[in-house]
């Protein structure tokens, strides 16, 4: 039955669906692009969602904590041996998303005996310019986007991941009209929690394509930050280190919110 | 359905993070390798130790001073002055290395990736003894070729310990991979003997013991050590005083690793050694 072409482009469908939803309530991730590196930045409620994968790369992914274990396992050890046969300089996130990992999420979104990955992530190389930096965020089919130099779009700096399209879509344009990429970090960190918060509060909306007034956002922000803690990390733009990933407290991060 | 491209073992053992075995797995480094066994009626090799270099560390009043010469030799040639055996592992530990360079810095590559490729996978910082149990582990996987006659390396590792109770930690090791702790120095190579009087002579009747002294105090003795051992060794270089060539000397504190200097070692020198 499942060899007749139409059942198969319904398969897909329904796995497409049923991924969707699956995907849904995950907690939205904000990366920015800043003067002195790359802010990853989550509220999180339960289990870590940022990663450190090599020297200038990072990771924030939403989905089942298996599939992405696996993945991020994948992205470390293809990372690590490229960096260790040649060097830390050959190893790039273009190449180990495009050649490596959006495969091998294809083939198993594509082939319906099989299960799919259960994960979206958003990686970010960071760069010696924020003209420089790499965002890429990759669908849970092999999809990949990038944050510019395509034909339709101006170039961004900085990525959003989320449960929903819409809700991403809206995290995106805040970002598009707040952010700046040569912004201190403290404004950095401000605007990825605005956007944070938008995102989260458009999670589950309908089709609302219009951003909230900025204070139902401060407010929603405050609410959810009584419980929650703030996750996040930086890739530091400063190229005196090897290593680039250092994790940040949300302690150290409360004392910087504006409002 | 199988992923091949992204093959990973899915057991959850204690090798889980383990760097070499990765390599191994993929090819990218030789098997451990194994001794030959000794051939009934053949003449037996004695195998002799050959770490032509001198390498020293000791604790002093800001942390571990690790200093090595610069001197690389075959046999009874210097093939290089200006060699780096003072080598940064992590943020916090040092690898100083007499023996075989080829060896040696395949070694602490190794180390050093496999102590961030821990780091990332289980995403906490491996703990000390973890650390010198992986140095020790690479040198006894290489013993097979140090019975050969080849690759013999015989290590300092000098790391700093942040939790709790932060302190300085020196280990010295052997070619085989036993690892042993030093309270206050260790010295390897092949200057190591005069080294090793000087500063158990420093240690007990010098003005001040190892672990109380200043910054600059530390580098003079080190400089002093190190020439003395240049003075009988051959293999060791000592401070080059035409072609202005200083050991290296690297600091492990609580703050991390900071590299002295030539400037700073050739003011130390002017003024307490030369």
């Amino acid at each position: 039955m499942i060899e007749e072409p139409y059942r198969w482009v319904e398969a897909i469908a329904n796995r497409r669906e049923y991924l969707e939803a699956q995907l849904a309530p995950g907690s939205p991730i904000a990366a920015l692009g800043f003067r002195d590196g790359i802010l990853f930045l989550t509220v999180g409620q339960t289990r870590q969602k940022i990663f450190e994968i090599y020297d200038r790369i990072a990771m924030g992914a939403i989905g089942h904590p298996g599939d992405i274990e696996r993945l991020r396992m994948a992205a470390i050890e293809l990372a690590s041996t490229e960096g260790f046969t040649r060097s830390a300089a050959d190893v790039s996130l273009r190449r180990l998303v495009h050649y490596s990992l959006s495969p091998v999420m294809k083939s198993a979104f594509e082939q319906i005996y099989g299960p799919p990955y259960l994960a979206r992530m958003l990686f970010a190389e960071v760069g010696r310019r924020p003209e420089e930096d790499l965002f890429l965020r990759v669908e849970y089919d092999g999809e990949i986007a990038t944050n510019g130099a395509t034909y339709a779009q101006a170039r961004q700096d900085f990525a959003a991941l989320s449960g929903t399209q819409q809700s991403r879509e809206l995290m995106e344009q805040f970002l598009k009209d707040q952010h700046t990429p040569d912004s201190t970090f403290e404004a950095a960190l401000n605007s990825a929690l605005d956007a944070w918060s938008i995102g989260h509060m458009f999670l589950q909306a309908g089709e609302t394509k219009k951003l909230p007034e900025r204070a139902a956002v401060v407010q929603h922000r405050q609410e959810q930050l009584v419980n929650a803690g703030i996750e996040a990390a930086v890739l530091e733009r400063d190229g005196s280190r090897a290593i680039r990933y250092r994790s940040l407290s949300d302690k150290e991060l409360r004392a910087l919110i504006r409002d | 359905m199988e992923r091949a491209p992204v093959g990973f073992d899915q057991n959850s053992s204690g090798a889980a993070g383990d760097f070499p075995s990765l390599l191994r797995r993929k090819g990218l480094l030789g098997p451990a390798a194994i001794a030959p066994m000794p051939q009934a009626g053949a003449a037996q090799k004695i195998w002799e130790q050959t770490e032509a270099t001198t390498i020293l560390a000791f604790k002093f009043s800001g942390g571990v001073l690790v200093a090595g010469d610069r001197r690389a030799t075959a046999g009874n040639t210097v093939v290089y002055d200006r060699a780096d055996k003072v080598l940064e592992i992590d943020r916090h530990s040092i690898m100083a290395i007499a023996g075989v360079p080829a060896t040696a810095w395949e070694m602490a590559r190794v180390l050093e990736h496999s102590l961030q490729y821990f780091r990332r996978t289980q995403l906490q910082e491996m703990s000390v003894d973890g650390k010198v149990r992986a140095l020790s582990k690479l040198l006894r996987d290489n013993f097979g070729f140090v019975m050969q006659g080849v690759g013999v390396v015989v290590p300092i590792f000098a790391t700093y310990k942040g939790n709790s109770k932060p302190e300085a930690r020196l280990y010295f090791y052997d070619a085989m991979g036993a690892q042993f702790e030093a309270t206050d120095y260790a010295a390897t190579g092949s200057g190591s003997p005069a080294v090793r009087g000087i500063l158990y002579y420093e240690n007990h009747w010098g003005a001040k013991p190892l672990h109380k002294l200043s910054e600059n105090e530390a580098v003079s003795v080190a400089l002093r050590a190190l020439d003395t051992a240049a003075e009988s060794d051959t293999a060791t270089g000592g401070v080059d005083r035409s072609g202005k060539i200083y050991p290296l000397i690297k600091i492990v504190s609580r703050e991390g690793i900071t590299t002295l200097p030539e400037s700073k070692i050739a003011a130390v020198f002017k003024e307490t050694v030369a």
